[in-house]
């Protein structure tokens, strides 16, 4: 249990070496210029306030608890070997910080394939998390830039999908032909479906039917476009008609007591690649064009929620 | 005597035994954590007789039995007979519901007193046990006031010679300390503390006595409300230095003695009445001493059962003695490194076990980097590489990770070299861990001690981008809380992006 390194300081046998004031004391102090800025915010307050300070605790402090009633047993003969009983170290923690998400952890890892799934690469105009920010990129062309389909009426604009090939077509179907003849993509590949927002309702009754594991604060994703998330949901729903309320208490970490977030793996050609969280709000819906930049910027505090990974095909909505 | 293998033989019964012990011992835990939150926290010691099994047969005698047995003690004339009787009385008090019943009887008590100072001293003996049960008695009805008539004998007799007659006193006396305001003034008037200094020095080499003359005394100095009278009478009565003397390393008393001065040394100390006399007088050159012994022997992996006990005091008379002066003047007291090397072990070796005990300890750090002059004491972790431990702690809640965060922070303010150091040992990415965790206030100080590293040094901000720490903060801005929310902010715009390009096509 104890390191090494420790063990030896301790039963070090030459003591003169383990002076503190034999120890060389390393330069104190900053260099000019590169301390701390206290920055104030609108209302005076110090940002940074951290102060080293000695901390005296009277008997009766909290802290002191746990040793106070270990005497105690001890003094009413109700000691025993410690190791059944007592409170064990617990390790900490850890929570998604995205506005509405608030999903908890165990681990680290649990913690960063949640976050680089659902709010990594982020649409800001209709909250879908694509893989990667090259996808997210062809998504924000192909779906919010109103420009594109200008372009795209006189120049070979959908872009293979598969990194590195560099295509171009005209349409989606060719795009879609060229993925599944030359990149070897399974013909039902989530191709250009329009995907439906469900209902968070609705999801989670088809979630639980399914039987998925995924976190109720998550819509079960429905076919959609390219990399979506699959449980077969059959019926779609027009994109955006859906009045997505909110189920009391749907986003409380408390009521969502599951603590890792599996994607589902029921359809097993596709690649499972997107996730959809159910928006909170109606408010990120509009279709008019935004800037460019601001995409990967979220704007609200609906930032990460409602995310759906993929593509939307033209078919659904012609 | 306690021991703690008295205990051990209790529990290891088997099965269902075992079972219901625990079931007992968590339910009494629980009364106690209740206890405590009222400052009610109470226990008292029944010394058990040597005719005695723990857990014999108590026949509960009928009240008019009981009644019986006293009028024959009350009647008897003849002395060799009375120890038998007063011995049977004994025996018959061992069940709480006789206490009710003797103290009932007109003087009651008077007559025990007689036969306590009677010249027989087997009827001393009898008549002191006598006493003993009543002072632990379960009932309220029976509390000090009532036993008050023996108090200043008993408290003579603490000059006595004979440890056993001693020891009982001791114990009876140290019961009826906690019971009340008034008693414990009447025991101070009545002369207890020199009584006790004479007491431990006449047995000092007799450690069930030593043992009784701790455990008195905490009790006497742990109640509440002492801080006007009690203890300053004892930081002057001289008991300090025969405590301290009790704390030598390799006492042979064993850890019973050792563990009651120590509880004694913690409760002079966090009342804060005069810890400059407690250190003039010793106390924390002898505490770090005898920490950095138990350092010693938690290394080499003796752990034996029952130091935690010792080491919980210890921890915090020293904690709080480091606000008794300027660290620098306290230095000579705390020369000894392996005392930083020791307070790193404990939480390594107690992690699991008694993870309050990790978290005082590093408590005890804390104030030992904390002070204006600490910087010899923060050299000296790097010196002897020990920040990689403390790192290692981060991961644990029950306040751990919080505490050593402060240490961090504490060794951060220090100056430049310190954060280049804290930065070698590994401190950026484990604080990338830290600031992904659920508890607000580890990700509030992570993000202090973050700053205070990034603001020394540029170079360690590049640093941290290196190890990926820009979509955390930036993950952070989405907190629905304030406070780090700000401070993520406060960082990303005055130390992160000044000195690199928000890069966001980085993830590709």
């Amino acid at each position: 249990m104890l390191q090494p390194g420790l063990i030896q300081l301790l039963t070090a046998s030459d003591l003169a070496d383990l002076r503190i004031d034999a120890i060389p004391k390393l330069q104190v102090g900053f260099r000019p210029g590169s301390f701390f800025s206290s920055f104030r915010s609108q209302d005076g307050e110090a940002k940074l306030t951290f102060i080293p300070q000695q901390i005296l605790l009277n008997k009766d402090h909290e802290l002191f608890e746990d040793g106070d009633i270990h005497r105690h047993l001890y003094l009413q003969n109700l000691s025993t070997c410690p190791a059944h009983d007592s409170p064990t170290a617990r390790q900490c923690e850890f929570r998604c910080y995205i506005s509405g998400c608030s999903q908890v952890f165990s681990t680290v890892e649990d913690y960063e394939h949640h976050y680089n799934t659902l709010h990594r690469h982020v649409c800001s105009s209709c909250q879908r998390s694509l893989p990667s920010a090259r996808l997210l990129d062809i998504h924000i062309q192909e779906w919010h830039d109103s420009l594109f389909s200008i372009l795209a009426e006189r120049q070979d604009m959908y872009q293979c999908l598969v990194e590195g090939c560099g295509s171009k077509f005209r349409t989606r179907e060719q795009r879609k032909d060229h993925v599944i003849k030359i990149h070897k993509y399974p013909s039902d590949f989530m191709f250009d479906k329009v995907k439906r927002i469900k209902n968070i309702k609705i999801a989670k009754n088809n979630m639980l039917q399914k039987g998925t594991s995924m976190e109720v604060s998550m819509s079960v994703s429905e076919p959609e476009g390219v990399c979506e998330v699959l449980s077969d949901q059959p019926e779609e729903e027009e994109y955006m008609e859906i009045n997505h309320s909110l189920e009391p208490g749907i986003l409380d970490p408390a009521s969502n007591p599951i603590n890792t977030v599996e994607l589902s793996t029921d359809h097993d050609t596709a690649p499972i690649l997107s996730v959809t969280i159910q928006p909170t709000t109606n408010q990120q819906r509009p279709q008019h064009n935004r800037e460019r930049h601001s995409y990967r910027v979220p704007r609200t505090v609906c930032f990460g929620q409602g995310s759906v990974q993929g593509f939307r095909g033209h078919g659904r909505r012609i | 005597m306690w021991r703690l293998n008295a205990v051990r033989h209790k529990a290891g019964r088997q099965g269902s035994d075992l079972e219901e012990f625990k079931f007992k011992r968590r339910e009494h835990e629980k009364e106690l954590r209740r206890a405590r939150k009222d400052s009610q926290l109470v226990s008292k010691r029944l010394l058990l007789n040597d005719d005695e099994e723990e857990d014999g047969t108590m026949d509960t005698l009928a009240s008019d039995q009981v009644v019986e047995l006293f009028n024959i003690v009350r009647h008897g004339r003849d002395l060799v007979k009375k120890e038998a009787d007063l011995r049977a009385l004994r025996k018959a008090l061992r069940s709480p519901s006789a206490h009710l019943i003797l103290i009932k009887q007109p003087n009651s008590i008077a007559i025990l007193v007689t036969n306590l100072c009677g010249p027989n001293p087997q009827c001393r003996l009898e008549a002191a046990r006598c006493l003993h049960e009543l002072s632990h008695s379960p009932h309220s009805e029976v509390d000090s006031l009532r036993l008050r008539q023996a108090t200043p004998y008993l408290i003579t007799f603490l000059s006595g010679q004979s440890p056993k007659f001693t020891e009982l006193c001791l114990y009876t006396l140290g019961n009826m300390c906690p019971d009340s305001e008034n008693v414990r003034d009447m025991l101070l008037a009545q002369g207890i503390i020199p009584a006790l200094n004479n007491c431990i020095q006449i047995h000092r080499t007799n450690l069930a006595v030593v043992e009784a003359v701790g455990f008195t005394l905490s009790q006497l100095i742990s109640a509440n409300y002492v801080t006007e009278r009690i203890i300053p009478a004892v930081l002057a009565s001289g008991l300090i230095p025969r405590l301290l003397s009790v704390l030598t390393p390799d006492s042979q008393f064993g850890l019973g003695p050792v563990i009651e001065c120590a509880w004694c040394l913690h409760y002079l100390a966090c009342s804060n009445v005069d810890n400059g006399a407690l250190v003039a007088q010793g106390t924390l050159l002898h505490c770090t001493s005898l920490l950095v012994t138990l350092g010693v022997a938690v290394a080499k992996g003796s752990i034996e059962e029952g130091i935690e006990l010792l080491i919980w005091p210890l921890l915090r008379c020293v904690g709080n003695l480091l606000l008794s002066g300027p660290l620098g003047a306290l230095q000579p007291q705390l020369n000894d490194s392996r005392l930083l090397a020791a307070l790193c072990a404990f939480p390594q070796a107690f992690l699991q076990t008694h993870p309050a005990l990790a978290r005082e300890s590093v408590w005890v750090l804390n104030n030992l980097t904390a002070a204006a002059d600490s910087s010899v004491f923060c050299s000296a972790l790097f010196y002897l590489n020990l920040v990689p431990a403390l790192i290692q702690l981060l991961p644990f809640s029950h306040g751990i990770n919080i505490m050593v965060l402060r240490v961090l922070g504490n060794i951060a303010h220090q100056g430049r070299e310190y954060c280049l150091h804290l930065a070698q040992a590994g401190l950026l990415p484990a604080l990338c861990a830290t600031l992904k965790m659920a508890d607000t206030e580890v990700v509030t100080f992570s993000l202090e001690v973050l700053g205070q590293l990034m603001a020394s040094d540029p170079q360690l901000a590049e640093e941290f981008v290196k190890q990926s720490g820009l979509p955390v903060l930036e993950a952070i801005q989405y907190s629905n809380q304030e406070t780090i929310r700000l401070r993520a902010t406060h960082l990303l715009e005055h130390h992160l992006l000044p000195h690199c390009p928000v890069d966001t096509s980085a993830s590709q």
